[in-house]
């Protein structure tokens, strides 16, 4: 039962980051924006949480930078994708480089370390207990007792459905995707949609990072993305961008994370680490092969 | 060329000024550290060839993004192919017991074995699945950092080492030098001749880059499609391999951990400034190979951590393109504007 509940706990925990960055995603997919840049600021907003959290010894303000910081990096993805009309896929790569380089400088700047920084300082995001619920056996260890950011993202899933199908900027936005040409006629500024779907991927990417880095582990180290923002991509991808889709897909690959941590038992870490990138191989098989049986 | 040789320097010249400008802000004084960077990368024999020694992964990987870039395949995973070709070529050499002449062409052929191999499972899943490159060559990115990082943790483990490291290749397999001059600069220019006249000379190449810029005209015009996609993809997995593969053999002559380092992504960022082109590779590539060399110099005398080059490079980068796009549009609007006069008149 142990093993049960700690797998479970292992799936949400490893899913809230990928989650919410693939939330993000969504936003920008259904405005036809090829965002590959969400790595870049997932790994930004990580910095500045750990950087918010550690000068203010404060988790709000820690979430406040991470939000800041991510917001920054989609800023400049703004001015050249949107503004300056620079290729989408360059300026991601090049965004998610420097998000790398900039993070490793301020590092060394800002904490004079190298690799990783870990202080008893960084004041992590409280987990919630909820009463009564966390005294229900079995569902109390699960619904209860989890990290503050991972009811959030439950709340942001059913913003993000609500906002893309039922409001009129989520009209808008899919129009961008769809037919951005027509939207223009109509009156409404594609390119002021597209700004604001990667703002709102910059908040929620943000938030993943603050995640990373005060929920998931309490320290920041070079590069602690580590590859999630590109599995968000292939989240939104794989299920054409449908928020609930990309829900269970995450928790799939979040499942994928706590079963590594598992298998450590058997195998050298190096091969449990692998898992959720074989696992996105995994179903992007089963959706190539899908979509192969619908086009023929 | 006029057109790209204006936006190039420009764009260099335009990150320089802002790197100075953080540098000023962060009480720096931009001039000294750029002096120190290029005086320990350029500023005499020693320097030179250490920068152009750096330069041949950087180049070699460029080379892998350019061509698939140019020829239509997304190819992403030159950090992975290089990886596991130079695990090839380090264990090869590891078992190879062969005079040079021989030991040499055997590693570099290994090498591009393994690079091929890695962008070969790439494109086996695309072929036979229809699943896109762009994403699995970043998960294989992924799986090869992890499986080499075993490779040299458990099976290839020189004993007694304190962190994971390969035992040395061969003597037999350490490329020569002459002097500081490393001799993988030569096997990248030879690499670069037989990718050249593959790329602009060959029917190969023509139907390569005719797919790349419109695939639905080439496949009209008979071009078979699969196969090219195919040839491009060994192709550049082989290049990216090749790169790992003379970073052994060059450097370390063992596969230390953090080998790749970021080679390959730094290889990519080149061929896109480089707008795809080969000879822009070379020239981007000595020139990101100077900023890296100089870095270590620059830290030394003047503070700035080495770093930072990291997003200066970022920066180029985006200025460089957005630069060009922009000087397209303004040089288009000017020549339009000069018609209509001429037309008025």
């Amino acid at each position: 039962m142990n093993i049960f509940i700690g797998l479970i706990n292992g799936m949400i925990s490893g899913a809230t980051p990928i989650l919410l960055a693939a939330l993000g995603g969504t936003f920008t997919y259904y405005a036809g924006i090829f965002n590959i840049a969400m790595e870049g600021m997932m790994l930004g907003g990580a910095f500045f949480a750990v950087l918010g959290s550690y000068y203010f010894h404060s988790w709000p303000m820690g979430i406040l930078f991470a939000i800041l910081g991510a917001l920054f990096m989609a800023l400049i993805f703004i001015v050249f994708s949107v503004i300056l009309k620079t290729d989408e896929f360059i300026t991601g790569i090049a965004l998610n480089l420097f998000a790398v380089g900039a993070t490793t400088y301020l590092l060394r700047q800002i904490f004079k370390v190298k690799g990783a920084f870990s202080d008893p300082g960084i004041i992590p995001i409280p987990k919630v207990d909820i009463p009564l619920i966390k005294d229900i056996p079995v569902v109390g260890s699960i619904l209860s007792g989890q990290n503050l950011l991972v009811y959030v993202t439950f709340v942001v899933i059913l913003i993000t459905v609500y906002v893309v199908f039922k409001t009129r900027f989520g009209l808008r936005l899919r129009a961008a995707g769809y037919n951005a040409a027509s939207l223009d006629t109509s009156g409404v500024r594609t390119s002021s949609v597209r700004i604001w779907s990667l703002v709102i991927c910059g908040v929620l990417c943000g938030l993943a990072g603050a995640y990373l880095s005060l929920g998931y582990v309490n320290l920041f180290s070079e590069n602690m993305s580590a590859g999630r923002g590109w599995i968000s991509l292939a989240a939104v991808i794989l299920v054409n961008g449908n928020p609930w889709g990309i829900t269970l897909i995450s928790l799939l690959f979040g499942f994928t994370d706590g079963l590594g941590l598992l298998l450590q038992q058997y195998l050298p870490n190096q091969f449990t680490s692998m898992v959720p990138y074989i696992a996105t191989l995994i179903s992007l098989y089963f959706y190539s092969i899908q979509k192969r049986k619908k086009t023929a | 060329m006029r057109k790209k040789f204006i936006s190039g320097i420009l764009g260099i010249v335009v990150a320089l000024v802002l790197g100075a400008i953080i540098m000023l802000f962060q009480g720096y004084n931009p001039i000294e550290t750029y002096g120190a960077l290029f005086s320990y990368s350029l500023g005499g024999w020693y320097p030179f060839c250490t920068t152009l020694r750096n330069s041949v992964p950087l180049i070699l990987t460029g080379f892998s993004a350019s061509i698939a870039f140019a020829s239509g395949p997304v190819n992403l995973g030159q950090p992975g192919q290089l990886l596991i070709g130079a695990l090839f070529a380090t264990v090869g050499g590891m078992y190879i017991h062969l005079p040079a002449v021989l030991e040499i062409p055997i590693l570099i052929a290994l090498a591009l074995l393994g690079g091929a191999l890695w962008s070969g499972a790439a494109a086996l899943m695309h072929k036979w699945f229809s699943m896109d490159e762009f994403i699995t060559t970043l998960m294989l990115n992924m799986i090869a950092d992890l499986l080499t990082y075993w490779a040299i943790s458990y099976p290839f483990f020189e004993k007694g080492a304190n962190s994971p490291l390969t035992p040395q290749i061969d003597k037999a397999g350490w490329l020569p030098e002459f002097g500081e001059f490393n001799t993988n600069v030569l096997v990248m220019l030879l690499t670069f001749v037989v990718v050249w006249f593959i790329y602009s000379r060959l029917t190969a190449g023509y139907e390569w880059r005719l797919t790349g810029q419109n695939s639905i005209f080439a496949r009209l015009g008979g071009c078979n499609i699969d196969k090219n996609y195919m040839a491009v993809m060994l192709i550049t997995g082989a290049l990216a391999g090749l790169a790992g593969g003379l970073v052994v053999m060059a450097g370390p002559h063992r596969f230390v951990k953090g080998l790749g380092a970021n080679y390959a992504w730094d290889g990519v960022m080149v061929a896109m400034v480089a707008n795809n082109g080969l000879f822009g590779t070379i020239l981007y590539g000595l020139f990101f190979s100077t900023l890296q060399s100089g870095a270590l110099g620059m830290e030394l005398i003047t503070a700035v951590p080495s770093e930072f080059i990291q997003v200066l490079q970022s920066v180029i980068v985006l200025v460089i393109v957005a630069g060009r796009g922009l000087l397209d549009i303004w040089m288009d609007k000017s020549m339009i504007k000069r018609k209509a006069r001429e037309r008025a008149a």
